[in-house]
């Protein structure tokens, strides 16, 4: 017996597979023309919770601004100080362009000469603030660093390294989410991030409304490897991030509190010795080591953030730091 | 394999090849979807292949067994047996740890020390499904429904096919097992509707259902915010849950249609039901209609007065409820409908309100409907107790979140296009409506539903949400 008898003819199937085919060939086409020709807007990719810092802490970089104090580091930096708190603090105007962890040196160095670029003679005290964890892990990882530069070149981003991103890449969809979907359709976060920042519009209203600081809402248990050093590398890295601090200009530099359980009691010594080794390859003018190497593990959001009740103290610790060397 | 994955796209292209290669025997295009079925199974894991194996033979044997016995009471025997090793198998993998849980809590409370222990099971993706459907093959033949099948091969296919092996439709064994017997026709209509609803069903899951989980996750929680958020979170648990389950039955059907296989239709436009009985003959048709025929019915259906009636429902929504999973969320979101139902029964009699009744009537019975349809989704989405009773307590919170506007927002976004094709589907009477349109505007529509899934077609898989029943 015959499996199956089909009763349409090859040019009917053609005709019912092919013409849909049609609107997402000239889909491909527009996007393709448009992103080529600058008929669209440009990219601007902040389709999730790293993007949306990144795109957003890049456009703060090569805005003008009057901050006479801009902070640069990774996400401890972002989100362990409150930037409109230290300005007020100090009594002149500080920037946070603290990104990810994912972003090395190179990355922040970028940042501060877009500002610089931006706003001539500003500012005059760039706060470098790392977490410990960031330092033994210094490079970037690939794909934010491509983000943080297709931008700031007003490219789009494609990752060719997958099926599914060269895909996107030709078909125009990636054109389409970092040119149009991202300014009109915020995306949802999940988790913690979901329930307080909602969306990445809301992350971006947060970050704009703190002069570029965000919070962690998470409550994570301390975890990883507590055992903390210098990466080598780092010493590379530290002479490509000095070479961007203009002259004049004051470069403190800080490592951002861990937990005290998680850390152990030999880690305060430690963490100084670390802190003047690398204010050496930075040829900082400072290291901040009156800032709290640790805290209270139920101050720490995780083994990098502090929870958002602790932001006011580490901010009036930092300002006091920063004050004394801006005299 | 997930519908919405690249590697189950190179999956079925393979298989349309070999389908057509063997469009000349039966018997290899049988054995062809036994292999293939059994392949996209063990894909996900493929130490369970022998657990689907042994439902498949074990009610097949069953079914030859009812056939050859004469008296009553043996037959009667072997069923019950039958059920008992089907429901043995499920409750082990799908209640065990559920019932070893509540029981030794219960006894706790009572300050009875009690201990069984929990193991490690991992639930069989589908279990649920082709148990029930392997079932009702025995009811079948008991009830001399129909005549076992005599080709093992056969009874394998109809089993495993893999367009509803994981998440339904649950098939009747009449209605698709004569398919695997006998030559196929594949119309150039079929085709139309297959490719229709591929396109409609990947839609609703890629853009529309993943979309609104993200939604979803941020009210679902054991601190959730205000009442305004609490509904929207709960409109968009709606929309995600029928979204993702419908769109997956569309995409069953589609996938069968273009193999020249029909199966049942599991949706007709729910959202649309005046009542909660017309609610569930819309909703998960293929579920309700096997707990009727199986469980209702066999309880005494509405044989023994309105009184026991009402029991025989509730009893059935209950373990209905139950099906779904092994938590208690699931028990009371089945109570919920089930008083419902008896209360409908009780307050509007066996009738429903008729067609023609006015429209503020047609609208009052809708918006009933739907607020207890949607109360009970909130019943179902929550993880516990105390979330069920945070976010019922919640709805009295006049605040509002931040970020309350992008919500609404982004929700109606995603809304509107299916609300847009359900009322021209509903008004036209007709679920593919969409086919009546001339071709140069079913393309069009069919294009842009097709950049919509390029769009939103995510690296990261949402598993769909029936695979975890």
């Amino acid at each position: 017996m015959k499996s199956h008898a089909v009763e349409f003819t090859p040019r009917e199937l053609l005709r019912l597979v092919v013409p849909p085919l049609v609107p997402v060939v000239l889909f491909t086409l527009v996007m393709q023309t448009g992103a080529r020709f600058g008929l669209l807007p440009a990219p601007r990719p902040a389709l999730d919770a790293d993007r949306a810092i990144i795109v957003h802490q890049a456009e703060s970089s090569r805005a003008r601004s009057d901050a006479e104090v801009v902070l640069l580091g990774d996400s401890s930096c972002l989100m362990d100080v409150n930037a409109r708190q230290l300005g007020e603090a100090l009594g002149q105007r500080a920037l946070n362009l603290g990104t990810i962890s994912y972003l090395d040196l190179g990355a922040h160095a970028r940042l501060l000469r877009e500002f610089t670029q931006a706003n001539p003679g500003h500012p005059r005290v760039v706060v470098l603030l790392m977490n410990p964890a960031a330092l033994r892990h210094p490079g970037s990882e690939p794909y934010p660093l491509a983000v943080l530069t297709h931008f700031l070149a007003g490219n789009d981003h494609h990752r060719l390294d997958t099926f599914a991103g060269r895909f996107n890449a030709f078909s125009g969809v990636d054109a389409f989410q970092s040119r149009l979907q991202s300014r009109a359709l915020p995306t949802p976060f999940t988790d913690s991030f979901g329930r307080f920042y909602g969306f990445t519009t809301g992350l971006e209203r947060f970050m704009s409304e703190h002069n570029g600081s965000a919070v962690d809402p998470g409550t994570n248990a301390a975890k990883g490897n507590a055992e903390y050093r210098l990466s080598p590398t780092l010493e590379t890295l530290s002479r490509e991030f000095r070479a961007a601090v203009p002259a004049g200009t004051k470069l403190l530099i800080g490592i951002t509190p861990v937990p005290a359980k998680f850390s152990g009691p030999n880690y305060p010594a430690l963490r100084n010795q670390m802190l003047r080794d690398w204010s050496v390859w930075l040829q900082a003018d400072a290291a901040l080591l009156e800032l709290p190497a640790t805290l209270l593990d139920e101050q720490m959001a995780g083994a990098t953030h502090l929870k958002p009740a602790a932001i006011p103290a580490y901010t009036e610790s930092l300002a006091a730091a920063v004050r004394t060397h801006m005299k | 394999m997930l519908f919405n994955s690249g590697i189950f796209l190179q999956f079925f292209a393979a298989f349309l090849l070999f389908y057509w290669l063997v469009r000349d025997s039966l018997k290899a295009r049988n054995l062809l979807i036994v292999a293939s079925s059994y392949l996209f199974y063990g894909w996900w894991n493929w130490k369970f292949l022998g657990l689907l194996f042994f439902s498949s033979a074990f009610d097949w044997s069953v079914g030859h067994a009812l056939a050859r016995l004469q008296a009553p009471r043996d037959r009667k025997a072997l069923l019950a047996g039958s059920i008992l090793v089907n429901l043995g198998i499920l409750g082990f993998f799908k209640y065990y740890n559920f019932f070893a849980t509540s029981l030794a809590e219960l006894f706790g409370r009572l300050g009875v020390p009690f201990h069984t222990g929990t193991l490690n099971v991992i639930l069989p993706v589908g279990i649920s499904f082709y148990t029930f459907q392997s079932m009702s093959y025995a009811f079948d033949v008991y009830r001399g429904h129909l005549q076992p099948t005599r080709n093992f091969v056969n009874f394998l296919a109809f089993v495993s096919f893999f367009p509803h092996l994981v998440a339904g439709p649950i098939q009747r064994v009449s209605q698709l097992l004569p398919q695997f017997e006998r030559t196929l026709v594949v119309t150039r209509t079929m085709l139309e509707e297959g490719i229709w609803l591929m396109i409609w069903g990947m839609f609703k899951k890629v853009v529309i259902g993943d979309s609104v989980a993200p939604l979803v996750e941020m009210v679902f929680h054991d601190e959730p915010p205000g009442a305004a958020a609490v509904v929207l979170g709960t409109v968009a648990f709606g929309l995600q849950i029928y979204c993702d389950f419908s769109g997956y039955s569309d995409l069953a059907r589609g996938l069968a249609r273009v193999l020249g296989f029909d199966i049942m239709w599991n949706f007709d436009l729910p959202y649309f039901a005046t009542s909660l009985r017309e609610f569930w003959r819309r909703w998960h048709i293929s579920l309700s209609t096997w707990l009727r025929d199986y469980l209702y019915i066999s309880l005494g259906g509405n044989r023994r007065g309105p009184a026991r009636a009402c029991v025989n429902v509730f009893l059935t929504m209950l373990l209905g409820g139950l099906w779904h999973g092994a938590a208690w969320n699931f028990v009371l979101w089945g109570a919920w409908h089930g008083a419902g139902l008896v209360a409908e029964r009780i307050f509007s009699g066996d009738q429903a309100a008729p067609k023609s009744a006015l429209p503020l009537r047609r609208i009052a019975g809708w918006l009933a409907t739907m607020l207890i349809v949607f109360y009970g989704w909130l019943l179902f989405r929550a993880r516990s107790w105390h979330q069920v009773a945070a976010l019922t307590t919640a709805l009295a919170n006049p605040s509002a979140p931040p970020w309350l506007g992008a919500f609404a927002f982004t929700l109606a976004v995603f809304a509107v296009p299916l609300v847009a094709m359900e009322v021209w589907q509903f008004r036209a009477k007709n679920r593919l409506a969409p086919l009546s349109l001339a071709g140069w505007a079913r393309a069009l529509l069919q294009g842009a539903l097709l950049v919509g899934i390029m769009i939103f077609w995510t690296r990261e898989k949402a598993t769909f949400i029936y695979f975890q029943f």
